[in-house]
């Protein structure tokens, strides 16, 4: 089991106290393609911060990898998540600053467990799959959206990690875009074994997903 | 797994922000190069010309000077014709034998007198010295422009002065000059050297005579008009109130009496030069702020991005924290090089003085420490400045920012 979340309640305290998530429990087994179905406002995008660490102000339990996510100092969870957690965001969220390359090497280049060469190295072969090699070396705002969030999916692969968590991965793309995407962490999941949790609500993927949950006003239909 | 923050990476994402906002980033580094190259040269020049002052003035000067009190109704008895004298004269040599911070002491015989050369005539004073107490006093040597020092007074007929008044008496070394004293004696004397401190007000009037002779001249063997005392530690004049107390009919006065102007300048130089350079880098370190709070608040999406991909808070710091002291170092390098520089250029500028100061060119004054003030304030101010936008960026959080859209 990659992530196991017992009863996770959250509260939004801004502007008034009001309940988000209402005992939500799920499992992650690994290799799996999960996708979290649901209406905006339906807490499915709260719930994957939990998930991927990001949010820690929740009650209930979170354990990824057999560790207790409420266990870790921040310094310790910055690490944890660096090492075992991808992310892909609505808006693929590149660095301007830097070029393609540049951004998927960023996440290795601070967990620093090889040497700059062999990250590039990993990097160009990520970008290969992804189908972006060709722009490497282009700075990231150069590039159409579908192109960034492929190299996001690549950036999300490139410490290797336990679980990859993609937040309407396709919520700003066209559909030949979408259906490029969604093939790509598919893909990962299906010929790298990688554990994918995606929410959305475009029907599509949660039709194709190995397994959908759905979420209604902040709490999982059973 | 916790490596230590100033690592390759954090400073090629520093590099990296750096070089995508060229303009300003250069604009910051030439904001505080400015600083301290303006720090440096002022420091240079305010230093410089306390430092000449104080060479020049308290070497041409005594510490301390004990002078014979004159009162009204002797006034009327000795004028004109006597030399006032300090009395208990052995007395208080052994006294000042015995002090601590004394270095050494000199007696002074000095006399009014008019001087005359085949073109001139002035009335002026004439300062009888014994030569082996004023060599411990005055470095004569270092100050002659022309001919012999101390040494040649043991000729009884020599006289040494002022360059001011030698070019007002139209004479230079070997030429004759006749001194009349105030009791209608006179004596023909012989240029033997010409000095300059660089202080009209010493230049123009100091003269040098053997102090023997002028005694004889004036029919008063043992007088003695002034004690000139040099000390040790020039700040510590405590022993001016134990003369006073010990010998009546005395004035003491200290270097500070003396030469008020000069004490109250240096200080008013000192207070410019701190506050002027002070500001400079404060409005230095304003821009750096600036600039950095301004990148913090564009760049909060990519600093949400860096720590959800697992750049910690400290890492975040650091990454701005370099920023600006790249910008620091690089500006504070520059301006040293530059201060130095200007600092030479207005070294070898001539300076066209005739009032207070004689010198050919301005004085500066080249110290080291000085540089390596500059170069740590500039760097100091940009770290200061740039601690904040640091403090900030690290508490972004990004679910609030990547929720926020």
């Amino acid at each position: 089991m990659i992530l196991q979340a017992q009863e996770i309640n959250k509260f939004f305290k801004d502007p008034e106290r009001h309940q988000v998530l209402h005992k939500v429990s799920l499992e992650v087994k690994k290799g799996e393609l999960l996708s979290i179905y649901g209406e905006s406002g339906s807490g499915k995008s709260t719930l994957l911060y939990i998930l991927s660490t990001l949010d820690t102000d929740f009650k209930g339990s979170l354990h990824i990898k057999d560790q207790d996510i409420k266990t870790l100092s921040p310094l310790a969870l910055t690490d944890f998540r660096n090492q075992y957690i991808g992310f892909v965001y609505q808006f693929h969220y590149l660095l301007p600053e830097f070029n393609v390359l540049q951004n998927i090497m960023l996440p290795a280049m601070k967990f620093a467990q090889k040497s700059n060469e062999e990250i590039k190295h990993d990097a160009l072969l990520l970008l290969e799959d992804v189908g972006m090699k060709e722009f490497a070396k282009r700075p990231s705002y150069k590039l159409s959206g579908g192109q960034q969030q492929r190299v996001a999916i690549a950036r999300a692969l490139i410490n290797d990690p336990a679980l990859i968590i993609a937040d309407e991965p396709t919520g700003n793309l066209d559909q030949k875009n979408t259906d490029i995407v969604f093939d790509l962490l598919k893909e990962i999941t299906e010929e790298k074994g990688k554990t994918v949790v995606i929410a959305t609500h475009n029907s599509k993927i949660y039709k194709n997903s190995h397994r959908t949950l759905e979420m209604i006003d902040g709490s999982m239909r059973l | 797994m916790s490596k230590s923050i100033f690592n390759k990476t954090n400073v090629f994402i520093a590099l990296q922000y750096l070089s995508a906002r060229k303009k300003q980033s250069f604009l910051a580094t030439l904001g505080v190069m400015l600083g301290v190259t303006t720090f440096i040269v002022m420091i240079n020049f305010m230093t410089g010309v306390n430092d000449f002052l104080d060479d020049a003035v308290f070497n041409g000067s005594p510490d301390i000077i004990i002078k014979p009190e004159q009162k009204t109704t002797s006034a009327k008895k000795t004028f004109g014709t006597r030399i006032l004298s300090l009395k208990n004269i052995e007395e208080l040599d052994i006294f000042l034998r015995n002090q601590e911070n004394i270095q050494a002491f000199a007696h002074q015989v000095i006399s009014p007198a008019i001087l005359v050369s085949d073109t001139q005539q002035l009335p002026g004073s004439i300062n009888g010295v014994f030569p082996s107490e004023e060599n411990l006093m005055v470095e004569i040597e270092r100050r002659l422009i022309q001919g012999k020092g101390f040494q040649s007074l043991d000729n009884e007929n020599a006289i040494v002065l002022g360059v001011s008044l030698a070019k007002r008496l139209q004479v230079s070394v070997g030429d004759e000059l006749k001194m009349i004293l105030p009791n209608g004696k006179s004596r023909q004397l012989q240029v033997a050297g010409i000095f300059s401190f660089g202080i009209t007000t010493i230049d123009n009037v100091r003269t040098y005579f053997s102090a023997k002779t002028l005694q004889k001249l004036l029919g008063q063997d043992n007088a003695v008009t002034a004690v000139h005392i040099k000390l040790k530690d020039r700040d510590n004049v405590d022993i001016k109130t134990r003369i006073s107390q010990n010998f009546k009919d005395t004035i003491v006065e200290d270097w500070k009496d003396s030469n008020k102007t000069i004490v109250i300048g240096n200080k008013v130089r000192d207070i410019l030069t701190w506050s002027v350079s002070f500001a400079l880098l404060l409005v230095a370190g304003f821009g750096i702020y600036n600039i950095l709070n301004i990148t913090v608040i564009q760049k909060r999406k990519d600093i949400a991005v860096l720590k959800t991909i697992g750049y910690s808070s400290k890492d975040i710091v650091f990454i701005f924290l370099i920023q600006s002291m790249i910008i620091g170092l690089i500006g504070a390098f520059f301006g040293v090089v530059l201060g130095y520089v200007l600092s030479y250029m207005i070294s070898i500028t001539p300076l066209d003085t005739s009032d207070f100061i004689i010198v050919d060119t301005y004085p500066i004054n080249f110290k080291v420490i000085y540089y390596l003030l500059g170069f740590s304030f500039g760097l100091l101010t940009t770290i200061l400045a740039g601690y904040f936008p640091s403090k900030k960026a690290s508490k972004v959080d990004p679910v609030t920012i990547i929720r926020g859209i």
